[in-house]
């Protein structure tokens, strides 16, 4: 299995259409992420279930959340394995692995539930591709389900729209209830139950990085932003990503800067800096449920009249399509939430903001963060934005509901040894789809816009290992650069 | 055995044909749908959903859009299924005249009858055709070959025997049946009056075969179609989006403004709603 793992000349330079001329073949052993700690576990409240009992007890959880969900039901019953689904998928343009197809992907669990749950698998096994349940399954289950970024493409492209993402969250759930997840997400989720968010920040951290970005926008353009935590009786509650305060800090800066332009009352709460939401991606019982029910409630303590969501592409399916049916408050606190792009978008529109698109002179390029375009139908907003705010904006294709995932989705962002390779190896559609846009050739190179942490997050060393020449950017900085702060700004700032 | 085929097995088939399938929709409309988990596109209203599923149905889009190769197979194939058990059920109630009942002027009983041969010969030929084809794909690719299961081929084989008995029976006149002859012994059995089998091994495997199909149907990925119809009332559903605009904002939207954008102007009347569509 010569494409597996590091090649002696380096993974990175292996592009797909070398990679599709191999045969489509399963490795002896898949990449699989290293998992979380006695520790951690425990943290989270679930202790890993025995290895004797480990299959019994997947069994039940299956069956118990099949019956329960329509989504689940009908993935494991009506794929006819046409294959449209496996070129259309990153991870499988990447390792020619089946297992790495959707349709492979989703396999490892029809195949045990053909064989426990219907009758023609019950009745002829084999023959109807049903396969008893096994350690090696389930330890397939933790590596192919981990590859697998969610980003929904298959469920674009299948004629039966068939979402094998939904397949992927149920077979994460079955394994965080097996006590089997990966250190990242195991992580993540404990900081969230501990601190309030993936990066353990704490209240004091955030206030003193919110009093250097003030400082940091004062130099620049020559007035004071403030950023206001937990400040009560706020119109509009902000909720960045938590990474925005480490790894994106002009995201931020661009959302305090729009809300500044527009004059808002606005607030982030310190109870919920996360707009990110791994227990959507692993647990949607506990931890999903935790978040969106604390966003829901922190915003009422505060008085706010609408939730604004910052830039994590997960995070804002997350919330915006399951906190109404899946927070535990009362009925009436529900507030509405939107997307703080279609807030811009629709202030733009109404030619609202004085946007200088002179200021940011490289080319851009915008990558669609599957979450927005597949899952929230979140595509021209932010086209309505990047025009007036850039000098040259160029599409990267396939675009919108088509784009392909940055590789990163998911928080498939592991630095094990194993998957780090993998995740450089599952961005290679994108890297060609990026230097096609020849937005990396320019003597300065150029920027690629992706709006979306965890996008960003896989970005930064992606576009090292692939030697792109482009600076990555959310659109909240382009905005924060483009907005002229008439008789308030000194200059515009350094250009782009 | 032949008049256990004929005038037993039949009944067998349909209890489990029927009870097969209602016990499968059942078993699949009992789930719920917790949340709201719809894709792209996502239309406004439900008429667009169905417009868009009824889309998907007629031209198969998805796969015309993303894999022309496998569309050129699939989509004859599926029209040839839809005309061949029309031209079924109609062929064999009319004996043929099905076409002179619908244009009763413009065509005659026999222009009818050799149109419905004809038509009957034509899809018989492309459902063999295309079905090799797919068949061959299967085969041919792989990464299809990888996540095949035996069935996925069994399947195929039994389409393909039934398809070719059909041609077969259709082109060779001594193997052929006429409709009289289908009517007579169906009616037979629809009538709970069974008649014996006319006498053709043709028709009597070709028979047995579609029962065996119709037996194995709702225990096998043939449930597709209805498949796709239960999966998609949940992934195409459209979703009410919260009005755009914020709270206890200073500015105020001006009435009416021009908005120009990649060198077209618009007038803005309202308040976008969301997705913001102007351009």
């Amino acid at each position: 299995m010569g494409h597996h793992g590091p090649t002696p000349e380096g993974f990175r330079r292996i592009p797909t259409w070398e990679v599709a001329k191999q045969p489509a073949e399963r490795p002896k052993k898949p990449a699989t992420p290293k998992t979380a700690t006695k520790k951690t576990l425990h943290e989270l409240g679930i202790v890993e279930v025995p290895d004797e009992h480990k299959v019994q007890a997947a069994l039940e959880r299956l069956h118990e959340q099949i019956k329960q969900r329509r989504s689940y039901m009908l993935a494991m019953e009506s794929c006819v394995k046409c294959g449209l689904c496996q070129e259309n998928c990153h991870t499988f343009l990447g390792t020619r692995d089946p297992d790495d197809s959707p349709v492979g992907r989703a396999d490892l669990i029809r195949k045990v539930w053909k064989r426990y749950f219907t009758v023609q698998g019950r009745l002829f096994g084999k023959l109807v591709g049903a396969e008893d349940l096994t350690l090696e399954t389930i330890q397939k289950w933790l590596a192919y389900f981990y590859h697998c970024t969610e980003c929904r493409r298959c469920g674009h492209v299948c004629p039966f729209g068939i979402d094998t993402c939904e397949i992927t969250m149920l077979g994460r759930q079955v394994l965080y209830w097996l006590g089997v997840v990966p250190a990242l997400h195991a992580d993540s989720c404990a900081a969230i139950h501990r601190l309030g968010n993936n990066m353990a920040l704490t209240k004091s951290g955030a206030v003193d990085t919110l009093e250097f970005l003030s400082d940091e926008i004062e130099e620049e353009r020559g007035f004071r932003v403030e950023f206001p935590v937990d400040k009560p009786d706020s119109d509009i509650v902000y909720v960045p990503s938590s990474a925005d305060f480490m790894l994106n800090p002009d995201t931020l800066k661009g959302a305090a800067l729009f809300f500044e332009y527009i004059g808002a009352n606005w607030t982030i709460t310190s109870r919920m800096i996360e707009a990110g939401n791994f227990g959507y991606l692993v647990d949607q019982y506990r931890t999903q449920r935790e978040l969106v029910t604390r966003l829901l409630e922190s915003a009422k303590q505060l008085g706010a009249k609408k939730i604004v969501w910052g830039e994590c592409g997960h995070g804002w399916r997350a919330a915006k399509q399951y906190a109404r049916t899946m927070a535990d408050v009362n009925g009436i606190w529900h507030i509405p939430i939107v997307h703080i792009h279609d807030e811009i978008a629709s202030y733009i529109v109404t030619n609202q903001l004085e946007l200088d698109p002179s200021r940011i002179t490289r080319p851009v390029t915008l990558h669609d963060p599957c979450n927005y375009a597949r899952a929230c139908g979140h595509v021209e907003n932010m086209r309505i934005i990047i025009r007036k705010c850039v000098s040259e904006f160029r599409e990267m294709y396939p675009n919108g509901e088509r784009n392909f995932c940055c590789g990163g989705g998911s928080g498939v962002l592991f630095d094990d040894p194993e998957m780090y390779p993998m995740r450089i190896r599952f961005s290679q559609k994108k890297a060609e789809q990026i230097r096609e846009t020849g937005v990396p050739d320019g003597p300065d190179g150029g920027i690629l816009c992706a709006p979306c942490s965890i996008c960003k997050a896989q970005f930064y060393p992606m576009v090292e290992e692939h030697e792109l020449n482009v600076e990555v950017k959310g659109l909240l900085d382009l905005v924060g650069k483009a907005l002229v702060f008439r008789g308030k700004e000194t200059s515009g700032g350094k250009k782009w | 055995m032949v008049y256990f085929i004929g005038n037993v097995l039949p009944y067998i088939t349909v209890a489990i044909f029927l009870g097969g399938l209602a016990w499968h929709l059942w078993r699949w409309t009992a789930p719920r749908i917790p949340h709201f988990v719809a894709l792209s596109p996502f239309p406004k209203t439900w008429a667009g959903s169905v417009g868009f599923i009824v889309w998907q149905i007629l031209v198969f889009w998805n796969i015309l859009k993303f894999d022309r190769r496998l569309w050129v197979g699939a989509w004859p194939f599926h029209v040839a299924i839809g005309a061949i058990l029309g031209g079924h059920v109609l062929g064999i109630y009319t004996l043929g005249t099905q076409f002179h009942m619908i244009f009763p002027y413009a065509i005659t009983e026999a222009l009818s009858e050799s149109m419905s041969v004809i038509l009957g010969k034509t899809f018989g030929i492309i459902f063999v055709a295309a079905g090799a084809y797919l068949l061959y794909r299967r085969f041919a690719y792989d990464r299809v070959a990888a996540v095949s299961a035996p069935s996925d081929y069994l399947h195929m084989f039994l389409l393909l025997a039934i398809g070719g008995l059909g041609v077969y029976m259709r082109f060779v006149p001594a193997a052929s049946l006429h409709y009289e002859e289908a009517r007579h012994f169906l009616a037979g059995l629809f009538l709970f009056k069974p008649e014996p089998l006319p006498d053709n091994p043709f028709f009597l495997l070709h028979f047995l075969l579609v029962q065996i199909l119709m037996i194995i149907f709702p225990f096998s990925k043939l449930m597709h179609p209805l498949g796709m119809l239960w999966n998609r009332w949940v992934v195409n559903r459209p979703y009410e989006e919260p009005a755009m605009g914020l709270p206890g904002v200073q500015l105020v939207p001006p009435a009416g403004v021009m908005y120009e954008d990649s060198g077209r102007t618009i007038r803005v009347e309202h308040w976008p709603r969301f997705p913001v569509k102007g351009v």
